[in-house]
């Protein structure tokens, strides 16, 4: 026992560093190390963006070969190793949808909605505290409608067009409203980080 | 507020910066996406503010309930692996002897890396394969052998289509890497042979993708030097039988490394 341990979740967090950086080594069986620790968030993110059980597990196995092949693309310099793997497998889902093998998802439209508060994950499976409450104080100082927009476009994988068909406005009003929208939370986000 | 944000257009200006915040959201599509992938492996600036925004998004993830992937998943990343690397030790003369060639192969075609390693480990693994010699002692086999190349660039998004057969494995790879799709279309390939002829459909691109086929013989013997590639934009799943083939969008010629 160490003298001084530290939580389980930062170990979880340093034991899943460890593994990329074995991973981006050659290190194959690393591979198995963080399937282990990080499937069940990863495929959370499939699920929810496919909306297909099998078309998600696809996806999930597509994001660990890839993660393979391509482990030195990670930097541990740059993002938390959950942070990363969290966006990697939600890009690879959005490229998914986007290919037109899933058409939409299962979530109807009229459903995306901004989310409901739901039971955590494990907390070594959250991304770094400080930096959520941070990307939620500046997406909660939008208004109501932008702020949904944005979420139902980043949970769902709705386009522009869905949108814009979901909340009855034309395209470019959607367009405009989602940019100004962006463009105030990267003025937030970019405050935060001067600060 | 709401007055003002009924009027479109309201001055936001779309810079590159916000243009990798739509990216990272997950809105772009067609072209744009397209157009963004390519700014991505060319643009620093671009590619660290994708990363930028993939970092600031990925929080929100922590929202989403986890779900337990059926074990077949692992069961099938596990075999992947498995064959794309089990041999590897042993063959390691000829992995030495391919990777040279391969390195050529960039050299010359301008191959992503990727389409590279795969590339490489088809032509290791490929079944029925003869195994290589060890180079020097058979430098006429190899030229016999050597891996056809054609890179069709698409319009001028700097984007392209690397196509390599390995007349080895009997194989060819095509790699659509930073292609996406447009959710209306589907791009088919098709080769012109040598000495004219009938056009012969390789099939739909998959977009994003390297994917590998086994060509059928007929195919085969009409890949030679000069053999060209069309690329043409068809409805979903490709022409549909008995309509003529859609507008040609792209074409590259075939040349022996």
């Amino acid at each position: 026992m160490a003298a001084h341990p530290r939580p389980a979740s930062a170990e979880a967090r340093q034991a899943l560093r460890d593994a990329m950086a074995r991973l981006a080594n050659g290190d194959q069986s690393a591979l198995e190390e963080i399937y282990r620790a990080t499937r069940v968030k990863l495929f959370g993110i499939t699920l929810r963006i496919l909306g297909d059980q099998k078309e998600a597990e696809d996806a999930l196995q597509d994001v660990y070969i890839n993660l393979w092949q391509r482990a030195d693309r990670y930097d541990p310099e740059r993002a938390s190793p959950i942070a990363w793997l969290a966006a990697f497998a939600r890009n690879r889902a959005i490229d998914r949808l986007r290919t037109g093998k899933v058409r939409g998802g299962a979530v109807p439209v009229e459903e995306a909605a901004p989310l409901p508060d739901e039971a955590p994950l494990a907390d070594m499976l959250m991304v770094d505290a400080e930096q959520a409450a941070q990307i939620h104080k500046c997406l909660g100082a939008l208004d109501d409608r932008t702020q949904g927009h944005i979420r139902a476009a980043f949970f769902e994988g709705h386009t522009y067009a869905q949108l814009a068909e979901a909340a009855d406005v034309p395209l470019g009003t959607m367009k405009s409203w989602i940019r100004r929208g962006l463009q105030r939370l990267r003025t937030c986000l970019e405050a935060s980080e001067a600060a | 507020m709401s007055g003002s944000d009924n009027t479109p257009d309201s001055g936001v200006q779309r810079d590159d910066p916000m243009i990798a915040a739509e990216w990272a959201l997950g809105l772009l599509e067609g072209e744009e996406l397209l157009a963004a992938r390519g700014k991505y492996a060319t643009d620093p600036d671009f590619a660290w503010r994708k990363q930028w925004w993939d970092d600031w998004f990925a929080p929100l993830t922590d929202a989403i309930p986890g779900a337990e992937p059926g074990a077949h998943v692992w069961d099938g990343i596990a075999a992947r692996m498995a064959a794309l690397s089990s041999q590897q030790a042993p063959a390691q003369g000829t992995v030495i002897a391919l990777e040279a060639r391969v390195r050529r192969w960039q050299w010359v075609a301008g191959l992503t890396s990727a389409a590279a390693a795969i590339a490489l480990t088809l032509l290791v693994f490929a079944p029925g394969n003869a195994p290589v010699e060890a180079p020097g002692d058979t430098p006429a086999q190899i030229a016999a052998a050597a891996p056809m190349v054609a890179t069709v660039p698409i319009g001028d998004t700097g984007l392209r289509l690397d196509v390599t057969y390995i007349p080895e494995s009997e194989r060819m790879l095509v790699a659509a890497i930073g292609l996406t799709a447009d959710g209306v279309h589907d791009h088919e390939l098709w080769l012109v042979p040598a000495g004219g002829g009938e056009l012969k459909s390789l099939g739909v691109v998959a977009p994003g993708q390297v994917r590998s086929m086994t060509l059928p013989a007929d195919i085969a013997s009409g890949l030679n030097d000069g053999a060209r590639l069309l690329l043409t934009q068809e409805p979903l799943g490709g022409k549909p039988a008995g309509v003529d083939a859609g507008p040609v969008v792209a074409e590259g010629d075939f040349t022996r490394v």
